[in-house]
């Protein structure tokens, strides 16, 4: 009797149900941020508007990453529905504190599901996440450093201002 | 004659993984396939749309299905083969039987390739 289900399925199950898990997270991540590009948006903070559509892009990207992922390992992948995400703000600070907040449950997650990878011995899949733990330390880097621009600046009309002109050029230079 | 050739060479190429009284899943060699034969059905099934059909038996919550003051039945799609079945409960028990058997017989066939004939196969090559 032929091994089909080894040549025809490659991934255990309980690692694509985490994984379409996980592309529902990153998907309500990208909606997340394009809320917040829109609330920055209109109340004229262009450059911020600009880095959450950036960010939203981002995500949408790292839900495709996870998508192909599983289509490529004849797993059946879901397109997520997506739950409600916050459209009100107080203000431009509390939005950068809930990016951050975001980022930092998205990287437990990731780490969640490279703990079960390694579980499972599922190695292929460990290192395939290999990627988006590190993507996730720059995603944190950036998200903190903008709160920290808060922190500096204060939250006057100047400092907002400040933060306009420097929010774009935030970077991670990976350790260096 | 060439068909029964055929119809005999298919036969012998399926292999019965797991039976309870009204139902029984085969696995086709030559196809690549499982057979699901439930009531007088069959239903054939690529491995993950196998594995996605078992996740949704499996979910199904018994507990709930009895306390509901709902008709005791389930609805259960299969997308792949644009197909809807109802199921009693008795016949949901019966699949979840079925599936727990069927799925402990491909993870020992699984582990018989993976640490007998594929090892094999490897040390026999080098
Ligand atoms: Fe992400």
């Amino acid at each position: 009797m032929k091994d089909i289900i080894r040549s025809q399925s490659v991934l255990k199950e309980e690692i694509i149900e985490r994984i379409n898990k996980q592309i529902k997270i990153e998907a309500t991540s990208s909606s997340a941020y394009l809320a917040m590009a829109g609330w920055c948006d209109v109340r004229g903070y262009d450059n911020c508007a600009k880095f959450f559509f950036k960010q939203s892009d981002e995500e949408r990207g790292h839900q495709l990453k996870f998508f192909h992922y599983l289509a490529d390992m004849e797993a059946e992948a879901t397109s997520p529905t997506i739950d409600e995400v916050e459209h009100e703000f107080s203000s431009l600070k509390s939005v950068f504190e809930k990016a951050l907040e975001n980022e930092i449950s998205v990287t437990e997650s990731i780490h969640d599901l490279v703990r079960l990878a390694r579980k499972q011995g599922d190695i292929a899949t460990e290192e395939f996440l290999r990627w988006f733990v590190q993507e996730q330390i720059e995603e944190e880097f950036v998200a903190r450093k903008c709160v920290e621009l808060f922190d500096v600046f204060g939250n006057e009309k100047l400092a907002i201002g400040m933060i306009e002109e420097r929010i774009l050029s935030i970077e991670y230079d990976g350790g260096e | 004659m060439s068909e029964n050739l055929a119809e005999s060479h298919t036969i012998s190429s399926r292999e019965v993984l797991f039976q309870t009284s009204n139902a029984s899943i085969t696995q086709c060699d030559a196809q690549g396939k499982y057979i699901l034969s439930f009531n007088q059905d069959q239903i054939e099934f690529r491995a993950c749309e196998l594995i996605s059909f078992r996740r949704k038996i499996q979910k199904i919550d018994l507990t709930k299905l009895l306390a509901s003051d709902t008709p005791d039945i389930e609805i259960v799609s299969m997308p792949h083969c644009d197909r809807l079945f109802v199921f009693t409960i008795q016949e949901i028990l019966e699949l979840k039987d079925l599936f727990a058997g069927t799925f402990a017989m491909l993870e020992l066939n699984s582990l018989i390739h993976k640490e007998i004939i594929r090892k094999g196969a490897l040390i026999k090559s080098n």
